[in-house]
């Protein structure tokens, strides 16, 4: 098994604030991590950094994502690595219809992969059919990007845009924030449709509730900025039942 | 070569036009250039046009070239301001010459005093066309007038004049085309006026695609009436120039006429390009609509004046205007001045602008998904005039106009 992702001692600010303070995490192909912290920890932070969003700092460390040093490439470069986040708030873009936007990010990718583009119709066809399983119907994808899409919808809408991109790490922020049950379960049916011994992913939550759907081999509990506790999935369960402050004290 | 005042119009053998063209341009040298306090002119600055030396004369050892529509249409092509191509095929009902044989109806909609540019372009009234859309005729294809620059080392300075008359019910489609080949460097001005008359129930849809040499000047202005229940519909896409003004003044001089005047732009570098709009609502339960949306990078500048006036007595009118415009650098700059004047009471009346940025989180986001920040930028401005290029009525017109964005 090799490693995927490998970050050491990361330290991250935004403007002067640090927020990630010697972060450690190491990822091996087709692992499920679960990272789980209160409000403020620094979770959102922690998947902007890996994806490079401007404004997002790295003071100290180094991220290795398949042996490349990630803090080396452009936040496109990373998707084309097949890095992946699945936003917690989506981002709504009027005037760029789904289905070209779609079509772009993944001939982005062939390009980059020096594979030829995918001829249009071929990949509408896919995407029809990737889309029938999620919930998200011809309709949905002839609107714009996110526009007048529900919290659910726009989550599936995420799930879909991963399942076109095949990423070989996805980061789920918040996959669960908006959803009723029977969303849930679609989207983590879409999740884990996903799953194989290649993939690996990073499922950043709240609550417990999620990785009743999607079980992760690890769980990592995150406080101010760095992991305070590591353990199997059962650590989860731990933690719903004793609250993050017990874990955060134990810590200090 | 001489500065602009000074230049002279070789003479002609036809009294009527040597009359007029000698009245053009005392007005033109009376009145002058544009002055800083010229209100109208108060953020476009055509410093160039009083600095530089021109000459008439068409440069030599360059050639003209095709350009491709890709969709069919009746095609005319101008090459340096002289007639080059004219249709054959034109339905008998449709009238088309040279803009000398209009005589005396040139100029009915203008006053020169007030626009010193087509004075001057009067004072040389040669090329253009005269196009009559008899009563009740439709034209099948849209109308596309391709005037194509190829200038050489002289600053090359030519006027274009055309006189459009569509008369009870007709309709047609007429797309103006300005493209440019050759030398990146090269200077000209092509000082356009067109004048436009829709009669009773006449439409006319007016698309404008500007691709000028990014150092040449292009001053263009349209005079417009619209009679009654007849509907002027316009689109104006300007990319090109150094100095780029499209003026419209329209005249809603009848009961129910109707105007819609949309306009795009996007520049780069120190350009300037600006957008005038006059429109004048002389009659009840007349309309008009604009929406202005313009992209601006570099060092370069965007102008919008709109200006709605509602005479006494004109109730039951609406006028409607929204300009907005995405800065993508620090130093663009954007100039707006909507202005209302409303002498009648039970009219309606909006107007807005707003300037803003690339929205940085839609930008990660695209980016994000793997799409590069180049493609990422390209599509949100895209998106961001897709709504102006939407309003274009033909869709053959509409998907060239995409492409060239």
């Amino acid at each position: 098994m090799s490693v995927l992702l490998e970050i050491e001692d990361l330290h991250a600010a935004v403007g002067d604030k640090e927020i990630i303070k010697g972060f450690n995490l190491t990822i091996n192909e087709g692992e499920v991590h679960a990272i789980m912290g209160p409000n403020g920890a620094g979770k959102s932070t922690l998947s902007y950094v890996l994806t490079g969003r401007e404004g997002y700092e790295v003071t100290k460390g180094s991220i290795k994502f398949k042996g490349k040093d990630l803090l080396d490439l452009e936040v496109s470069e990373r998707a084309c690595e097949g890095l992946f986040l699945s936003m917690q708030y989506p981002v709504e873009i009027p005037g760029v219809p789904t289905t070209a936007f779609l079509k772009h990010a993944v001939n982005a990718k062939r390009k980059y992969q020096n594979l030829p583009e995918l001829d249009t119709m071929e990949f509408i066809k896919q995407l029809r059919e990737d889309g029938k399983v999620l919930g998200v119907d011809n309709e949905m994808l002839k609107r714009h990007v996110n526009v007048g899409f529900s919290g659910g919808e726009k989550k599936k809408m995420e799930t879909l845009q991963m399942c076109v991109l095949k990423p070989d790490l996805a980061i789920l922020d918040e996959a669960d924030s908006g959803l009723d049950i029977d969303a849930m379960k679609t989207v983590s049916d879409g999740v884990n449709s996903l799953r194989d011994s290649k993939r690996s992913l990073l499922i950043i939550t709240h609550y417990q509730r999620l990785l009743n759907y999607i079980e992760p081999d690890f769980v990592h509990i995150f406080a101010n900025g760095k992991i305070i506790k590591s353990g199997k999935k059962e650590l989860a369960l731990e933690l719903e039942e004793k609250g993050y402050a017990n874990f955060v004290k134990e810590a200090e | 070569m001489t500065k602009l005042l000074d230049i002279e119009s070789p003479k002609k053998d036809d009294l009527w036009l040597e009359n007029l063209r000698t009245e053009a341009l005392k007005t033109f040298r009376s009145v002058g250039l544009p002055q800083p306090k010229t209100e109208i002119w108060k953020y476009t600055k055509p410093r160039d046009l009083f600095a530089d030396d021109f000459t008439i004369n068409a440069p030599k050892q360059v050639q003209s070239f095709d350009v491709d529509l890709g969709f069919p249409a009746y095609k005319i092509e101008f090459f340096n301001g002289k007639l080059e191509k004219a249709p054959q095929d034109l339905p008998k009902n449709v009238s088309l010459c040279s803009i000398l044989e209009a005589r005396e109806k040139i100029g009915s909609l203008l006053k020169l005093s007030k626009y010193p540019f087509a004075a001057l372009n009067t004072a040389f009234l040669e090329n253009g066309i005269f196009l009559t859309i008899k009563k009740n005729t439709h034209l099948d294809k849209p109308l596309v007038l391709v005037n194509k620059t190829a200038s050489g080392e002289e600053n090359f300075f030519y006027n274009l004049r055309h006189l459009i008359v569509l008369e009870e019910n007709a309709s047609a489609e007429i797309l103006e085309h300005y493209a440019y080949q050759g030398e990146e460097k090269s200077r000209y001005f092509c000082n356009i006026v067109s004048e436009i008359h829709l009669q009773q129930n006449a439409i006319l849809h007016h698309y404008k695609v500007q691709e000028e040499a990014f150092k040449a000047c292009h001053l263009a202005l349209n005079l417009v009436n619209v009679g009654r229940n007849a509907h002027y519909d316009a689109c104006c896409i300007q990319k090109g120039g150094n100095l780029a003004r499209n003026e419209s003044k329209i005249l809603l001089s009848e009961e129910s006429a109707q105007a819609n005047m949309n306009c795009a732009y996007l520049m780069n570098g120190w350009a300037t390009i600006d957008n005038t709009t006059y429109v004048k609502h002389l009659a009840p339960h007349t309309f008009s609509d604009q929406l202005v949306k313009g992209v601006v990078g570099g060092n370069a500048k965007g102008v919008f004046q709109g200006k709605i006036h509602i005479a006494k007595d004109c109730v039951k009118v609406e006028g409607n205007q929204l300009h907005r415009a995405l800065l993508l650098s620090d130093t663009a700059e954007i100039d707006c001045k909507p202005e209302l004047e409303i002498f009648a009471d039970d009219v309606r009346c909006t107007h807005g602008a707003a300037t803003g940025v690339l929205d940085e989180m839609q930008l990660f986001y695209m980016q994000s998904r793997g799409i590069n920040e180049k493609d990422a930028k390209q599509m949100l401005i895209d998106a961001y005039l897709d709504d102006v290029i939407n309003k274009i009525y033909n869709n053959d017109i509409k998907d060239w106009i995409k492409n060239r964005i």
